[in-house]
């Protein structure tokens, strides 16, 4: 398994996506040298407690490629030092950022690519299409510092920025995926999108709704025609063949044994992230900027180190302990996901064993349509080998 | 199931288990007001809830001892205020034990370095009382290192118990015997068997969470109880502690909740010096083994190689 690491650059970004979870962006934090350095070596000094086999260096922010210069330095330095202490990640390292798309074509951003090309994943996220990208990820200006929002006709959308470089990226990654999240005002725009990101040539688009208490009353029928759509949209345009969408998957939506299927879901605990202040947390959700109604989940420092303490709720959670009976005993609770960061902000105390189920009606609906999708893929398929064996008897009875 | 309920009827009411009274603590007007004490029984009177009152230093009036003794209950009372009590605090470490210890459950509060350094009162007490409860106060700051040294002490304290035994009395001391009756978790209960009632009327998991924290309270007399996710103060919800036979250890949510940050989950020390102890144990029950001392209800225990059930998380996943 690897260990994912995961720096915040910087909490500063050109957009202000309106679903975006980081509450607390701003322009000021951004990391230094000192604290990246002082990080990298507390990490490093200590092979025997990080024994992953492989690492992943992740790169956040805000927007990470806002601090190219740095995040070059870093990386320089990581190869330099894993290579220098011949750490056991010298051979099996990557270095990956999710990326809003906007600096991917600039000089300094393309010569990192170049230099670093056989250890990177870039993922840039493309909402869908134009209408739908910039009903959310729109230009930040200086008034909303202030908490000045724009007027709905005065908001600027990215999706030109983005979509410009794309071509450049696949040719850069062919089979990279985006990342598309899900609220309440997209759902009309779901099929169009997942379609429109195909056209563009990405080939894989993970897909999923916010984990976030934002859906109405009809969320979930809206959400269910839009994936039957999509399902027939998919499977009536063969696109099913070279291309996937995280929404339908053949193993969810099934009971789940309390014992045989207990793991945790999310990975918390198991990364690490550092801010620019220098704090270690279990993932960046239990950073403050991410938390709407909690406070930090700091469990250490660059210069006191990781109390391991405050890491043990994370490494011992399972599904049932987290879970109320209702979703133990859940008939469609396979592939019903939820954040850990998401579950503590939520919860009624300050606990990581409290599982939020604002998803709950929209997996279930999620469940109808992808059963409906794999049902009629099925039998399209039944039917085409059906097909294809008459086809050969009618031709073996013609040699006759 | 809720089957405790813990009065303060005062702030400044003695401290019984880890935590530690606020210096600033006002001594004016800190008494729970009577009617509030009133309200307090007969919630419990409802609820089906012994009562343990803790007392404060200074004396109750009349009037506090006429509402008091409407109603069956265990008095845990500091030593200035000995006089009738079930459980006894001692206060500080004496040359002279005093006399009506005799009859109560008596209980240190004590770091290892004081107990160390007082193993003599130990001895004395021990001749006198028929149980001691040592409450450490210093787990929190327990290091791997210490684990020889806290095994050694424990095991000054296992030769002193053999004494006592030996002339036929057969006492407990908490951090020997409980390990050697029991076969099944019994641990403090806060929030699950036990709440506490604090002076300004509202309940709280234990009185650690009030004098951290008057916030922290689930409930007040008026409009009842509210524990939010109660579940995860159960045995059941306890990742860690349900895959643990240091049965007589407190699993203290109270320190949980400080050290990891989630009240289910223990901290390493926590669960090493629990460990220590448990280990101790056996060795006591190999020793009276070997002496010929004989102790009813005890039940082996088994060889383990961790200090930490944490270490095995892997396995149970
Ligand atoms: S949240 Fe809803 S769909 Fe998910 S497991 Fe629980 S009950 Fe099932
Ligand atoms: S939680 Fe229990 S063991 Fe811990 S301080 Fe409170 S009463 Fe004592
Ligand atoms: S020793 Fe640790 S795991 Fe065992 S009951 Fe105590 S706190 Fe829980």
């Amino acid at each position: 398994m690897a260990k994912s690491i995961t720096f915040i650059v910087t909490k500063d970004c050109q957009l202000a996506c309106k679903y975006c979870y980081l509450v607390g962006k701003n322009t000021k934090e951004r990391m230094s040298w000192e604290v990246a350095k002082q990080a990298i070596d507390y990490i490093l000094d200590r092979e025997e407690e990080f024994r992953e086999e492989s690492v992943i260096w992740d790169f956040i922010g805000g927007e990470p490629f806002l601090e190219i210069d740095l995040i070059d330095k870093i990386c320089d330095y990581l190869k330099t030092e894993m290579y220098r202490r011949n750490h056991h990640w010298f051979n099996s390292y990557r270095f990956s950022f999710s990326t809003n798309g906007i600096n991917y074509h600039t000089e300094k951003v393309q010569r990192f690519i170049e230099k670093n090309r056989n250890h990177l994943s870039i993922g840039i996220t493309i909402d869908g299409t134009e209408r739908k990208h910039d009903l959310n990820r729109i230009w930040k200006t200086p008034e909303m510092e202030q908490g000045i929002m724009p007027k709905a006709e005065e908001e600027r959308g990215s999706y030109k920025d983005v979509v410009k470089n794309i071509p450049l990226w696949l040719e850069q990654f062919p089979g990279a995926g985006t990342k598309v999240t899900i609220s309440s005002a997209d759902l009309p725009y779901i099929k169009e999108s997942v379609l429109h990101l195909y056209s563009l040539g990405i080939k894989e688009v993970n897909i999923n709704c916010v984990f976030e208490d934002v859906w109405k009353e009809g969320d979930d029928q809206l959400f269910e025609e839009q994936l039957t759509e999509l399902a027939d949209a998919i499977i009536d345009g063969r696109l099913y063949e070279d291309h996937a969408c995280s929404f339908f998957q053949e193993h969810i939506g099934k009971p789940m044994d309390r014992e045989r299927d207990n793991q945790n879901w999310c990975g918390a605990g198991m990364m690490l992230a550092v801010d620019a202040a220098g704090m270690f947390y279990p993932c960046t959700r239990f950073a403050q900027y991410s938390l709407r109604s909690k406070s930090a989940w700091i469990i250490g420092n660059i210069h006191d180190g990781i109390d391991k303490n405050k890491l043990r709720p994370f490494l011992t959670l399972d599904r049932c302990t987290q879970s109320t009976e209702e979703c133990i005993t859940c008939e469609v609770a396979s592939g019903c996901a939820w954040c850990q960061g998401e579950n503590f902000d939520a919860a009624d105390t300050h606990t990581v064993y409290q599982r939020s189920t604002a998803i709950c009606k929209m997996h279930k609906a999620r469940v109808r349509a992808n059963n409906y999708y794999w049902n009629k893929l099925f039998r399209k398929l039944e039917l085409q080998e059906y097909e294809e064996q008459k086809r050969k008897s009618n031709c073996k009875a013609c040699e006759i | 199931m809720l089957q405790y309920l813990i009065i303060l009827l005062d702030d400044k009411s003695v401290s019984y288990c880890h935590y530690e009274l606020p210096s600033d603590v006002s001594r004016e007007e800190s008494l729970m007001p009577l009617d509030t004490l009133r309200a307090g029984i007969v919630f419990a009177m409802k609820e089906n809830l012994n009562i343990q009152f803790v007392y404060p230093e200074q004396a109750l009036s009349a009037e506090y001892a006429e509402v008091i003794e409407s109603i069956d209950h265990t008095k845990i009372k500091p030593e200035a205020q000995a006089k009738e009590a079930d459980v006894l605090v001692l206060a500080e470490w004496k040359k002279q034990i005093p006399d009506d210890v005799e009859g109560a459950t008596c209980i240190i509060r004590a770091s290892r370095k004081e107990l160390q350094e007082n193993l003599e009162q130990v001895k004395d007490l021990l001749g006198k009382v028929m149980r001691l409860n040592v409450v450490l106060t210093d787990i929190e700051a327990f290091k791997d290192e210490d684990v020889a040294g806290y095994q050694s002490l424990l095991e000054a304290l296992s030769d002193l118990l053999i004494d006592q035994f030996k002339i036929g009395r057969m006492v407990q001391l908490n951090l020997l015997t409980d390990r050697l009756l029991l076969t099944q978790m019994n641990n403090c209960g806060a929030g699950d068997t036990t709440l506490s009632l604090a002076p300004n009327g509202k309940f709280y998991l234990c009185p650690a969470f009030y004098y951290d924290d008057p916030e922290q309270d689930v409930g007040n007399l008026k409009d009842g109880l509210n524990i939010k996710n109660r579940q995860l103060m159960r045995l059941d919800h306890a990742p860690i502690c349900r895959h643990c036979d240091a049965y007589q250890c407190k699993r203290c949510i109270w320190m949980n909740c400080r050290l990891t940050l989630d009240a289910n989950t223990p901290s390493h020390q926590q669960c090493v010096v629990a460990h220590v102890g448990r280990n101790a144990s056996r060795n006591l029950l190999k020793k009276m083994a070997e002496q010929g001392i004989h102790m009813s209800d005890t039940h082996e225990i088994k060889e383990i190689n961790y200090l930490d059930p944490f270490n095995n998380y892997k396995k149970w996943k």
